[in-house]
């Protein structure tokens, strides 16, 4: 038995090895969300449909929910009921929708369609999903009264994850504070 | 002997199964039997039958079905031809080939399952990946990885017979040697292969990213080089026993980590399958694998006692040592860049990606480093060189080095690593076409020979060493262009209006608007671009957008205009739905071509060294000159 090959044998492959056993349930397809724990950028869009920009600035003081949706992507029409359900059911939280590279007309059809709780936003050229860096729709931001994003989740959400991102923009400002 | 006698059926039941089950799949896939799970998840009907075929190892589960047939062949070849040889060494590695195709059977039997049946099979299924169905390369690229990719597990079963024997004598390298070429060259023309089809299809004008997929399948390429040439040494001077059975053993160990890379979903890549049970299992056996050989070296290693013993000199033997150093540092960098994500993901929760900067900063001196040792190594002669000695062999190359790096300066080269490189290439380049030619040079005189007869003559007689020096020529003429080409190229990326024309270099581009093309797996819009140098019309290119039934995203297929000096290279950003504009990305792209030359130079050489040698009876009147000694075996 040669010692010394066997340790440096070892030395070279098991950490290589744990290393892969502990990235086995990694999602190579995350995106970390640079945006949690800072203010979220401001925006003003009109509600599709018509009628007085919104700004989350008028917001302040309130959780609020981001949600970027288009007409055409598949989990936003699976998670519609999550979000209008959840606004009933949450009343002091401002949900809102951003939509995501989409038509007038086709959003107002489909809102007819299935039923909108709350306002969605024609985000016209794209610059707040820029703002918030999004990836790829559905993709939700939960803020803070005070007007820090607190979390984020991307892809559909589910009742249980509507209620912990409602939860995390409730007492934002703790959390806030209690990662610094 | 019975034992045996069983041992080598059961590796030909092994490979004539594997090769049933693949003819069987192919069939399904032909007939688009959708009741087959695989080919409900891969078939179509819309695809061309060519398509059809190739969707065998298009996914994850046809993939490791296809892994099967080539270890099955690759069994049943190796198991034929040693059949009465080598009886001490052989019932061994059959022994271990057989426990690495008794695992790859469960891969297929139990997390794979390819053969599931489904209860109420769908009338059509979505085809195999898009990005698959792009280029006729796909069918010639994945079939050459594997070939290499799973060659690998012969020499492993030979190198861990030669541990669990306790013996590596000499007349076991000729086979370790043989089945390590045969994988090797496999490896060789599949990597630029896969580079050349990054090229020709992904449209970012490069074909090199060093993205973890390719780093996977370049990390064994480096062992089995190094490999190669502590072996040489083995074979002259009886030393570096261990040292290159472990580098087979981790040539191995790497093919294995990077089928776990490309089919665990742990690391995302234009390559990567989807996420399964399969790559926890290949977890599995790559530990056991890795405990196996460990321990196997650790036992074993001592029996394994060297022959002779170097000395510390200027010569090929410090050369060939160098070249060992430089090539295992050079795969614990890819290694080291390709993994970094995971451990910081690991520690610290956070993303990162390590790019081409890191890779790049860390290759390229080793990359130009065993360039250099490639000229300087075969220069030396064996043993000690005399002051005398050394001068006479190492001064005369820098001669081509110096015209290289002038032509490079008045081609316009700038970037100082690739001036380095020209120099070293022209070096080494004087060197190897020596070595190739001398041998010529001496039989014409000698014999009063022709050209023609006396390169039959020199090849038939000294067939390694030609084919070593023909690898080394092809790797020279590679890294060149390598270097040239990824510093040297000029880029545009423009928004053209139809009729608005552009200049690139030389070029002029005028984008003449679209034609729109219907096949049966895919919608296509062309862009007509027409191309003038000067006064001279080179026509049109067709860089293109495609439309597949599954794919949201259209898939780009770039156009290129290739030359000896450049490649012209397009390929469309946008283009607006009426074909009144295009976002055009061009690209003038520098030697390109002489890549794909040097890959069939070395394939060539890798074939050559494959062929049995016709020097067994080689006249002593003849004699090798002192430096052609080089990759010459001793028999």
């Amino acid at each position: 038995m040669n010692r010394r090959v066997l340790v440096a044998g070892l030395a070279v492959t098991l950490p290589l090895v744990a290393l892969l056993v502990v990235s086995l349930g990694r999602d190579p397809h995350r995106m970390d969300a640079p945006l949690v724990g800072r203010p979220a950028p401001p925006f003003a869009l009109r509600p599709a449909g018509g009628g007085q920009p919104v700004t989350l600035e008028s917001l302040r003081g309130r959780p609020v929910l981001v949600n970027f949706w288009a007409t055409w992507c598949v989990p936003c029409f699976q998670e519609h009921p999550v979000l209008t359900a959840g606004s009933r059911r949450y009343p002091d939280v401002a949900f809102l929708g951003v939509v995501y590279e989409d038509e007038e007309p086709r959003v107002q059809r489909y809102l007819r369609e299935q039923g909108g709780a709350y306002p969605s936003l024609m985000d016209d050229g794209g610059k707040t999903a820029i703002a918030y860096g999004v990836y790829g729709v559905p993709e939700t931001y939960a803020i803070a009264p005070d007007g820090t994003i607190v979390d984020k989740h991307t892809g559909p959400l589910t009742d249980g994850r509507l209620r912990a991102l409602v939860d995390k923009a409730r007492i934002g400002a703790m959390v806030g504070q209690g990662s610094q | 002997m019975a034992g045996w006698a069983w041992t080598r059926r059961l590796a030909y039941v092994y490979a004539a199964s594997m090769i049933a089950a693949n003819l069987l799949m192919v069939y399904a896939l032909l007939a688009r039997d959708f009741s087959v799970s695989y080919v409900a998840h891969v078939g179509s009907r819309a695809v061309p039958n060519w398509v059809a075929v190739v969707s065998l190892w298009s996914s994850l589960e046809g993939s490791i079905l296809f892994w099967g047939l080539v270890l099955g062949l690759y069994i049943g070849g190796a198991t034929y031809t040693n059949r009465d040889r080598h009886p001490e060494y052989m019932p061994w590695a059959t022994g271990v080939w057989l426990a690495c195709a008794a695992f790859f059977s469960f891969l297929v039997a139990g997390p794979a399952q390819p053969f599931l049946t489904i209860p109420s099979p769908p009338t059509d299924g979505p085809g195999p990946n898009p990005l698959l169905q792009n280029h006729l390369l796909m069918v010639i690229h994945p079939p050459l990885l594997y070939a290499g990719y799973v060659g690998m597990t012969i020499p492993f079963g030979l190198a861990a017979a030669a541990l669990l024997t306790g013996r590596l004598g000499h007349d076991f390298l000729r086979p370790l040697r043989t089945w390590l070429m045969l994988p090797w060259a496999f490896l060789t023309v599949a990597i630029v292969l896969g580079g050349w089809w990054a090229y020709e299809v992904l449209g970012w004008g490069g074909y090199w990213a060093w993205d973890p997929v390719e780093n996977a399948s370049f990390l064994p390429w480096l062992t089995a080089t190094a490999a190669f040439h502590s072996a040489l040494l083995m074979e002259r001077k009886g030393v570096l026993k261990g040292w290159t059975v472990t580098l087979i053993l981790a040539t191995f160990l790497l093919t294995i980590l990077g089928t776990f890379m490309t089919r665990s979903g742990v690391f995302n890549s234009v390559h990567s399958f989807t996420q399964s049970a399969i790559g926890p299992t290949i977890l599995v056996f790559l530990a056991a694998a890795t405990l196996f050989c460990v321990g196997l070296l650790a036992t074993r290693v001592d029996r394994l006692a060297p022959e002779g013993g170097l000395e510390p000199s200027v010569s090929r033997d410090t050369a060939f040592l160098l070249n060992n150093l430089l090539f295992v540092l050079l795969t614990f960098t890819v290694l080291v860049g390709t993994v970094f994500p995971l451990v910081v993901e690991a520690t610290r929760g956070t993303q990162m990606s390590v790019g081409r900067p890191y890779f790049d900063r860390m290759a390229v001196p080793i990359g130009v480093a065993l360039l250099f040792l490639m000229g300087i190594g075969p220069a030396l002669p064996w043993g000690r060189a005399s002051r005398v000695q050394m001068r006479q062999a190492l001064l005369p190359p820098l001669a081509a080095a110096g015209v290289f790096t002038a032509l490079g300066l008045l081609a316009g080269v700038r970037h100082p690593w690739t001036l380095v490189a020209l120099f070293c290439g022209g070096y080494t380049a004087q060197v190897t076409l020596g070595e190739l030619w001398l041998p010529v040079a001496r039989r014409m005189r000698a014999h009063g020979e022709g050209l023609g007869a006396a390169v039959s003559g020199v090849q038939g007689r000294a067939r390694r060493r030609v084919a070593g020096y023909l690898v080394h020529a092809g790797a020279v003429l590679a890294l060149v262009a390598v270097a040239v080409s990824s510093t040297e190229g000029i880029t545009t990326e423009v928004q053209v209006a139809r009729g608005e024309a552009v200049t690139l270099g030389p070029y002029t581009l005028t984008f003449q608007g679209v034609d729109q093309l219907s096949e049966p797996h895919r919608e296509a819009v062309v862009a007509n671009v027409a191309v003038r140098r000067g006064d001279r019309d080179l026509g049109l290119l067709q860089p293109r957008m495609n439309y597949y039934a599954s794919q949201r995203e259209p898939i780009g297929t770039p156009a290129v205009r290739s030359s000896l000096r450049h490649d012209l290279y397009l390929s469309v950003l946008n283009i607006d739905p009426e074909g009144r504009s295009i976002g055009l990305h061009a690209m003038i792209n520098p030697m390109v071509v002489w890549l794909w030359i040097a890959t069939l130079v070395m394939g060539l050489g890798g074939l050559l060294g494959l062929l049995p040698s016709r020097r067994v009876h080689a006249a002593a009147a003849l004699a090798a000159p002192p430096a052609g000694e080089g990759l010459e075996a001793a028999r």
